[in-house]
Order: C-alpha cells, then sequence, then structure tokens
C-alpha cells in the first residue's frame, strides 16, 4: 500500500517535469536543438526583426514562406519587434537562455559584446561561396571578430547629404557642394532665401553625432581610423580637429531652430519629416533616409525632388575625400540555433530575395548581384559612391560598441549645445571607459 | 471557522458556550480570559493563519522587491555588460566613479533643486487652491474634477503633449508671440537655464490635482464645530484658517510631503520623454533615474546602471528615514507604538 502510494507520487513528479520541460522548451528557440538533433524531425526556429509594418514585414513574411515551401520540415516563428525595443528585449532573450535562433544584428562593438558572451554562432563555414563573392569582404567585416564572421548582411546603409532639389533651385544653388566652402556657401543662401538649412535629430544624439564622425572621416586618415577601432582611444590630433570643424561649422548656426530637442524620425516635427515637408533644405543621414522621408511626406510616396550627395571635402584632411561611412544591417544565429539557421540566411541572399529586400526597404542590398533593383535616383548616386569608395568605415557608435559609442554622441549634444569643445568629446569617451 | 475549531480542537470543550458566543458581538469579550487554557494548539493555528494570510504578500515582496536589490547590490561590483553571468570584480570602482562623475553630481543637484521647488510651489498653491474649493460655490465640482484630470492623465501622454507645444516651433511660443508677449521665440527646452523651469512647469501642472484632492480630504475631516466655536468667539476668516484649518491638515500636509519628496528623488518618466535618450544632462533637467538609464541601460553598462541603482535606492531611503523619524513621528506614533502595550 505504502509502496503504491510513494510510486504514484513519483509518477505524479515525473510528469509535472516533463510538462515543466515541455513549457519550457515550448516558449524557447533552444529547444529546436533537440528536435533537429533527433535527425530529419521538426525543426522550428524563431527569428526576430525590426520590420513592424507595411511593405518590409510582408518581405519577409513572404520570403520564410518560400523557405519553408523548399524545406518542409522547417517551420519559422516571426516575431516583428519595435526597432527601440529590439536591444533591449534581444539582451534579456540572451540571458534567459531563451534566445531567438536568428536575430537581427548590425555588426561592431555591440555584436562583439554578444560573441565574447559565447551567444553567437560562427558562420564563417556556414556561408555559401556565392554569397560570399556576392557580398564582398567590406560588407562581412563590420560582422567579424578575430576573424569569424558571427552575421550576414543583408542591406548596405551608407550615409550623406539628402537634400531638397526643389529648395536648391528656389536658394539659387546651382551645383551640389564638394567642399566645406561650398557647404557654407549654401548655407549662406537658403538663409538668404528664407529656409532652414539643415534638419537635425540631435534629440537621438546620433545624427548630430554623424556630423562629428563625417568630419572625423575626412581629417583621420584610413590607418588613424583602423587604429582607434581597436584601441578606443583618440589620442591623434586628427579627432580634435574634426570637433573644431564641426564647432566652426555649427557657429554659423546651420541647424534648424531647437535642433537640441528635435527627434530624428518621428513625426512631422523631426528632423526627416522637415525634409519631407519642405521645412528644411539638407539631412545628413543613412541609407535608411529616402524611406523614412517617404512615410512623413503628406502623402505617404516618395519625396520627388529628394537628392543626395557625397559629405563635403575637408581642406588639408588626411582622409580620402570619397571615403564613405554607414552602417550594415544583418542577421546572427544565435549560439544553440540549428544549422538551419544559416541555412535560412542564405536563402535569403539569393538575387531574387535581395531585389525584393532593396525594394521593400527602399535601400541597398547588401548583394552586389541585387544591385539592379536600385531604381531610387537618389539611391543610385548612393549606390554609385558607394561602389567606388576606396573604403566604407562602419559607424563610429557602432564600431566602438554601445559604452564608448554612447558617450561619444552625448560630447557631440554637449558641445552643439554649447556646454564643451572638441576637448569635451574625447574626455567624454575617455570617462565611459570608466564605467564599462 | 468556529465549526472547524469545535471539531478538531478538544481544549475548546471546555467552555461548551464558547462556539455560539463568537455570533453575538457583545458577549465576546470574555475570550481574553479563555486564553490561558488553549494550549498549543490555538496558537499554532493563530501562525498558521497569519502565514497563509500574509504568506503570499510576503513572498511576492521579497521576490519582487527585496531579492532585486539584492540583486542590483550583487551586479553592482562588477563590470558587466549584460550578457551571460558578471565575471569581472571590480569591487567598490563602479561607487567610486559615481561619485566622482560631475554628470552625476549635476544630476542630484537637479534632483535636490525638483524637489525643494516641488513643495514651494506646488504646497501654498494646493492649500490655497483646496481652501477655495471647499468653498460653497458654482461650478465646484467642475473645478475640482478640471484640477485633478492632469494627474490621471499618463506621464508619456502629458510628456508628448507639453513636449510639442513648448518647442520652438510649438503652440507656447505662437500664442505668446500672437498676443505681443515676446518677439522671437523662446527656447524652452533645450536652454540650459530655462529647461528646467519648463520641467518645474509641467511637474507642477501635473501633479497639483493630487495634492489639492489629498488636502481637500483633510479639511472634510476637520469638525465643523470649531469653525462654529471660532465664529462665535469672533475669529476671523483669515484667523480661521490660521489657527484652526492650517493645524489641523498639518497631517495631511506632512504626508502629501513626504510622497512629494519621494517622487521628486526618483522622477524619471516626464524627463526621458520630454528630452529623450540623450539630451537631459545636456539641457540640465537629468535626474538620477535618467543618468541611471543613460549610462547603466543604454550605454551597456548593466554592472554600473546596477551601482547607480543601489546608489539611488540608499539616498532615497536615507531621506525617506530621516523624514519619518523627524517629521513623520508625531502623526504615526500611535501606529507605531500600538503594538508595544
Amino acid at each position: 500500500m505504502k509502496a503504491r502510494k510513494s510510486l504514484a507520487a513519483a509518477a505524479v513528479l515525473a510528469a509535472g517535469a516533463l510538462v515543466l520541460t515541455a513549457c519550457s522548451s515550448g516558449g524557447s528557440g533552444s529547444g529546436s536543438t533537440a528536435s533537429s538533433a533527433a535527425g530529419g524531425g521538426k525543426v522550428t526556429m524563431t527569428f526576430w526583426h525590426n520590420s513592424t509594418t507595411g511593405d518590409g514585414k510582408a518581405y519577409w513574411e513572404s520570403t520564410v514562406k518560400d523557405f519553408e515551401t523548399a524545406n518542409p520540415n522547417v517551420t519559422i516563428n516571426i516575431q516583428a519587434i519595435q526597432n527601440e525595443d529590439m536591444d533591449g528585449k534581444l539582451q534579456t532573450a540572451l540571458n534567459s537562455g531563451d534566445a531567438p535562433d536568428i536575430f537581427m544584428a548590425r555588426g561592431g562593438g555591440k555584436l562583439a559584446d554578444v560573441v565574447a558572451a559565447g551567444q553567437a554562432q560562427d558562420l564563417t563555414k556556414s556561408i555559401d561561396a556565392a554569397t560570399k563573392s556576392a557580398v564582398g569582404d567590406g560588407a562581412f567585416s563590420a560582422f567579424s571578430v578575430d576573424g569569424k564572421v558571427y552575421g550576414m548582411p543583408v542591406a548596405v546603409l551608407p550615409g550623406g547629404i539628402y537634400y531638397s532639389k526643389d529648395l536648391f533651385t528656389k536658394a539659387g544653388i546651382t551645383s551640389t557642394p564638394k567642399t566645406m566652402a561650398d557647404l557654407n556657401d549654401a548655407v549662406t543662401k537658403l538663409k538668404a532665401a528664407g529656409i532652414e538649412p539643415i534638419a537635425l535629430g540631435a534629440k537621438d544624439a546620433w545624427p548630430a553625432a554623424h556630423w562629428f564622425y563625417f568630419f572625423a572621416l575626412r581629417e583621420c586618415s584610413k590607418d588613424t581610423m583602423a587604429a582607434a577601432a581597436k584601441s578606443r582611444s583618440f589620442n591623434d590630433p586628427c579627432w580634435t580637429k574634426a570637433g573644431q570643424d564641426l564647432q566652426t561649422f555649427a557657429a554659423t548656426n546651420p541647424f534648424n531652430q531647437g535642433f537640441l530637442t528635435t527627434s530624428a524620425q518621428q513625426g512631422a516635427g523631426s528632423s526627416a519629416g522637415l525634409i519631407a515637408n519642405h521645412k528644411a533644405a539638407m539631412e545628413l543621414m543613412g541609407a535608411w533616409d529616402p524611406g523614412v522621408i517617404a512615410s512623413l511626406t503628406p502623402d505617404a510616396k516618395a519625396l520627388p525632388d529628394l537628392g543626395w550627395f557625397p559629405f563635403p571635402a575637408v581642406d588639408g584632411g588626411k582622409g580620402d575625400p570619397a571615403a564613405m561611412m554607414g552602417g550594415v544591417d544583418g542577421y546572427s544565429c544565435s549560439a544553440k540555433a540549428p544549422k538551419e539557421c544559416a541555412k535560412f540566411l542564405n536563402f535569403a541572399m539569393q538575387k531574387q530575395y535581395q531585389e525584393g529586400y532593396s525594394k521593400a526597404f527602399q535601400t541597398l542590398p547588401a548583394s552586389k548581384d541585387a544591385q539592379s533593383a536600385v531604381t531610387d535616383p537618389a539611391l543610385l548616386d548612393i549606390l554609385k559612391a558607394y561602389n567606388n569608395a576606396p573604403y566604407v568605415s562602419v559607424w563610429l557608435d557602432t564600431l566602438f560598441g554601445q559604452n564608448v559609442g554612447n558617450a561619444l554622441n552625448s560630447g557631440v549634444v554637449n558641445m552643439l549645445a554649447g556646454k564643451g569643445d572638441a576637448a569635451g568629446i574625447v574626455k567624454a569617451t575617455n570617462d565611459a571607459a570608466a564605467k564599462g | 471557522m468556529s465549526d472547524s475549531l469545535g471539531e478538531n480542537s478538544p481544549t475548546l470543550t471546555t467552555s461548551p458556550e464558547g462556539p455560539s458566543a463568537v455570533g453575538g458581538g457583545a458577549r465576546t469579550a470574555p475570550s481574553p480570559a479563555r486564553r490561558p487554557r488553549r494550549g498549543s494548539g490555538p496558537d499554532w493555528r493563530k501562525r498558521l493563519e497569519i502565514t497563509i494570510l500574509a504568506g503570499p504578500a510576503i513572498l511576492v515582496f521579497l521576490t519582487f522587491v527585496i531579492f532585486p536589490v539584492l540583486m542590483a547590490a550583487y551586479y553592482g561590483f562588477y563590470k558587466w555588460k549584460g550578457f551571460g553571468r558578471p565575471t569581472n570584480f571590480v569591487g567598490l570602482h563602479n561607487y567610486v566613479v559615481i561619485f566622482q562623475d560631475p554628470t552625476f553630481h549635476q544630476a542630484l543637484m537637479h534632483n535636490g533643486f525638483i524637489v525643494v521647488l516641488s513643495l514651494i510651489i506646488q504646497g501654498p498653491a494646493a492649500v490655497a487652491l483646496a481652501l477655495l474649493l471647499n468653498q460653497k460655490m458654482r461650478g465646484r465640482s467642475i473645478i475640482r474634477v478640471l484640477i485633478f484630470v492632469p494627474y490621471v492623465i499618463s506621464e508619456v501622454i502629458v510628456g508628448t503633449g507639453w513636449s510639442l507645444m513648448l518647442q520652438t516651433v510649438g503652440a507656447v511660443n505662437s500664442v505668446l508671440e500672437k498676443i505681443g508677449l515676446i518677439h522671437h521665440p523662446i527656447d524652452w527646452l533645450s536652454n540650459p537655464k530655462l529647461a528646467i523651469w519648463s520641467l518645474m512647469l509641467v511637474i507642477s501642472w501635473k501633479y497639483i490635482g493630487f495634492a489639492v484632492i489629498l488636502f481637500l480630504a483633510g479639511l472634510q475631516s476637520i469638525p465643523e464645530e470649531l469653525f462654529e466655536a471660532a465664529s462665535i468667539d469672533g475669529a476671523s476668516y483669515w484667523q480661521t484658517q490660521r489657527r484652526i484649518t492650517l493645524p489641523l491638515l498639518g497631517p495631511t500636509i506632512r504626508i502629501w510631503a513626504f510622497l512629494s519628496i519621494i517622487g521628486s528623488m526618483q522622477l524619471f518618466d516626464l524627463v526621458y520623454i520630454i528630452w529623450g535618450q540623450y539630451v537631459s544632462s545636456t539641457a540640465g533637467t537629468s535626474t538620477m533615474a535618467t543618468y541611471m538609464v543613460t549610462n547603466g541601460r543604454n550605454a551597456g553598462n548593466y554592472g554600473f546602471g546596477n551601482a547607480v541603482a543601489v546608489v539611488l535606492f540608499v539616498i532615497s531611503l536615507i531621506v525617506a528615514l530621516i523624514y519619518q523619524r523627524f517629521v513623520l513621528r508625531r502623526d504615526t506614533e500611535g501606529a507605531l507604538t500600538e503594538g508595544k502595550k
């Protein structure tokens, strides 16, 4: 009697444990590894991306569907997560061991932190040779840590100045600025015509910092930039020079009124909104900008007179005037993800899907084979400059990682607000090192 | 309850009238006399009752308040990026950095400024409004509701609304220009000299309704007879307010001040919504909480951020304890010492 009772109790306990494990594996991505190891069984993966609306969302849904049709044993659960929530959610998910199998990544120092914690999968050997040659080393380098590749780039987003052709014509500017003197001249003409010259979303800090990054790109040589990426210190005088350049430029009041509390992408009052509604003439941004501007125009269609020119050359700068800076959007596999993760990423890199990506997101595809899908005139100008660039640097805040990047961004905003100078930016980054 | 007591405990059978006596309120008085005869059984039961009733609350409190505080203290001793387990033990390094950081000093000063000004601005204004709204007059309940509405609206909506209105090209400047008070738009949000006053404006607007409602409730509890007696004695309106209303409103004012101080110490959402993730320290409106988010979460320095959280907790705790000890003491005296009787 007694023995039977304890046996029953053990059975109940075991059943409870089973239910618990079933629950935890059902909700997690890591559970999929077990089922794929069972051999030829069903594989379920979770996939996090940041397109919560419109064409981008539809693109991922149809691409995943095609992949599932081609691989009937694989099921992919898509979760679209608001871009601003992505970092925090991913961090929580990685810490709880409940990581998504496929997640969005932007390379640089942020990805390096994930890699250092052993949470990202080494994809070096999983990437198709065709994909490798179509993308090229440049974009892969953003996802490389110690010579190993931890992510698949899907789009390249080089930066430059977007401008309204109509407003330039109205102000009597005949050609796009090639040097800083030209840019100053354009600013003066626009002001005289009663147009705000440059929209700047300094509330988000990074758009303001981009001005510093580009001055640094023109002032510092390629080797200096590469050395700083490793040492994360800014001892070369070119960094201070870049800060001074920005200070001098900001002293001419080129930015929109109240730029410190202007956000970058939210609503008609944001910097992208000012461009979309012809309230300001120029904006320094990455290649995602035409898409953002299009969503903020009164009729929610692409701005017809949007043009693009590269950041102007700086007198006596050591950087190549044709060098570019930008970001790379891509996807990584979590450490525990099944091998089908890499398979899916290779699948999405085929020409037709990259062309679809380029159209859905109105941006430049990472695969050079798919470049023919780009038709937007502003994007075509960027593409030309990008293909001709001697080298491409990643955004400095991405390159240096969250901590230093964050301090760098705040330092630049402080300087633009009149609190501190170029030396203050350098000091802010050194102070940040103590906190990380 | 009384049935089960009767069934299970033999000690109760010695007083047969016990279970029936429970029903009559007037006859519950003899129960203390029975206590010595009960033995260990009911004592154990009483403990069980306390455990069952208080257990869930204690469990929730330990899990979601005490445990996170301890974890924050633990993480605060590490340099930690938030991925995996913290391994890089740095001792008190994070705390040294916090107390040497001028940005933190500024945030602390802003907090102090907000604490003091909230009391100075909202206190007298709310007392005045409460006295006014305690009078019988037309449209009183509508005015009461209108004053309380801002407190009910979510911080995010208030922050978004005011940040749009206070923009350089926003509604506030537009109105001021149209009625001819100013000729150039004023930079309400990004001018470091003005920004914190703009913040005080929004805070006062938002939270004064709460103070007014508290004071109104306090005014209701003052016995009418006192006012009658005062008027018979020939006291003027202002004498009545000064000698009767304000002293008797004292406990309410002290409790409100306590809530206001704690709220000001931990102010986060309004600043974060209006000034965003980055520019609050530039505009001179950063608080300890925004400092924590900027340098902890946004910078990816989770170990450092946890250390800031601990500092914020300790500072708030010290302020709260001092206030309780020296100001709230006589209000809470009865409640705290009752058990010792």
